[in-house]
């Protein structure tokens, strides 16, 4: 599955290159303006099936299994399914269905660690006719006060940081374990994105402005796996957001008769010292 | 690999008993307003050793004392707020002291 994956997705992305000189990857975007916060504030969030580095196209998605948030007191999860309402994103390239919510100050008001989950309903990629599934977390601290950010959430697919994804500084580095079933995945196949866009909350949609310009389309996505003890390691080399997905890791093969790729995703954000 | 962090914290929570002021950390405070109209304060240290015990003063604008309050276990402080403007100390150690006005406390 794996291979057939990768193979599939090479040959996708060769025949994409040589029309547009950009290879992709999937990435379940789960976005808010900034995660390391002085005091709680009212938390505007997208939800994205997107392609990060090159702003498109972006995928539609249905209404989420799950989005959830852990307190930074007592670990309590509250189901925010209430707070999404369905958008038109617009990327650089097509219209798709999207989310946005906007989540109130009181829920985000204790100091410490706040946790992010997003269980999305399986995506068709029709091109491989295979589904993608990405469970997604953010981190959102407030106050500076560490928290519960290194602990796993029990998710199928996980990324568990050992870094705070909300703290890090332009050029640092980043580690996490992958975890499926909660056990650590050896080798398993890892990509990462920048996100090189703008995030448009008046419009819904990304910037026109690319941040960087790859200089092959190997640039777009970096890949790589974890390592024996199933632990990831990425460089952060400028400001801004890093996605990482595991792919293809859930004990969940299938989902309606076809091959089901269960990815965990996480996002990093950096910033300059300055 | 399911808490990283507690192990450590509970490492770190042994050795604060001991060599507290030693540690390099910062104080962090932040208050809000309770749905029952209540102000709840909560206290700590950017290291994420417990702030309990800590004293929080409540002062009007002359800096008189009004309310004098102790930092429960769970690291937060909840009173009645005075009528008019005050401010809200939290006494944290040496170097420590931290101030929020009751303008800057909302829901």
């Amino acid at each position: 599955m794996t291979f057939n994956r990768r193979l599939l997705r090479a040959l996708a992305a060769a025949t994409f290159s040589c029309l547009t000189g950009a290879a992709q990857a999937h990435f379940q975007m789960l976005y808010v303006e900034e995660t390391a916060l002085q005091r709680a504030q009212d938390l505007e969030f997208a939800l994205v099936f997107t392609h990060p580095f090159s702003g498109g196209p972006t995928l539609v998605m249905e209404p989420p299994r799950a989005f959830s948030h852990i307190s930074s007191h007592g670990g309590e999860k509250i189901d925010l399914r209430k707070y999404l309402r369905p958008v038109q994103w617009q990327s650089r390239e097509n219209r798709a269905t999207a989310y946005r919510a906007s989540i109130p100050r009181e829920l985000v008001r204790s100091m410490g660690d706040h946790i992010f989950v997003l269980e999305p309903e399986p995506y068709l990629e029709t091109e491989e006719d295979v589904y993608i599934q990405q469970f997604t977390k953010l981190i959102v601290n407030v106050g500076g006060v560490p928290g519960h950010w290194a602990e796993s959430q029990g998710l199928p697919v996980e990324i568990q940081p050992l870094n705070k994804p909300y703290a890090n500084w332009t050029g640092g580095v980043f580690r996490a374990v992958v975890l499926a079933d909660g056990k650590p995945v050896p080798f398993a196949e890892v990509e990462i994105e920048y996100l090189n866009h703008a995030v448009d909350f008046e419009n819904n949609a990304f910037g026109q402005q690319a941040h960087v310009t790859a200089p092959q389309p190997a640039f777009n996505t970096l890949s790589t796996y974890s390592d024996a003890q199933g632990i990831v390691t990425i460089g952060l080399p400028r400001a801004g957001w890093w996605g990482i997905a595991a792919l293809d890791i859930g004990s969940t093969k299938t989902h309606k008769g076809k091959p089901l790729s269960q990815d965990a995703v996480l996002w990093v954000q950096a910033r300059d010292m300055k | 690999m399911k808490s990283l962090g507690s192990a450590h914290r509970v490492l770190m929570a042994g050795a604060l008993l001991f060599y507290q002021a030693a540690f390099a950390h910062g104080p962090v405070f932040d208050c809000y307003i309770e749905s029952d109209d209540q102000v709840k304060c909560e206290t700590g240290f950017t290291d994420g050793s417990s702030a309990a015990g800590r004293k929080i003063h409540v002062r009007d604008m002359s800096n008189k004392v009004l309310l004098e309050g102790v930092v429960g276990k769970d690291n937060t402080y909840t009173f009645q707020p005075p009528t008019g403007n005050y401010s809200v100390v939290f006494l944290g150690g040496e170097g420590h002291e931290t101030t929020i006005q009751s303008s800057d406390i909302s829901r």
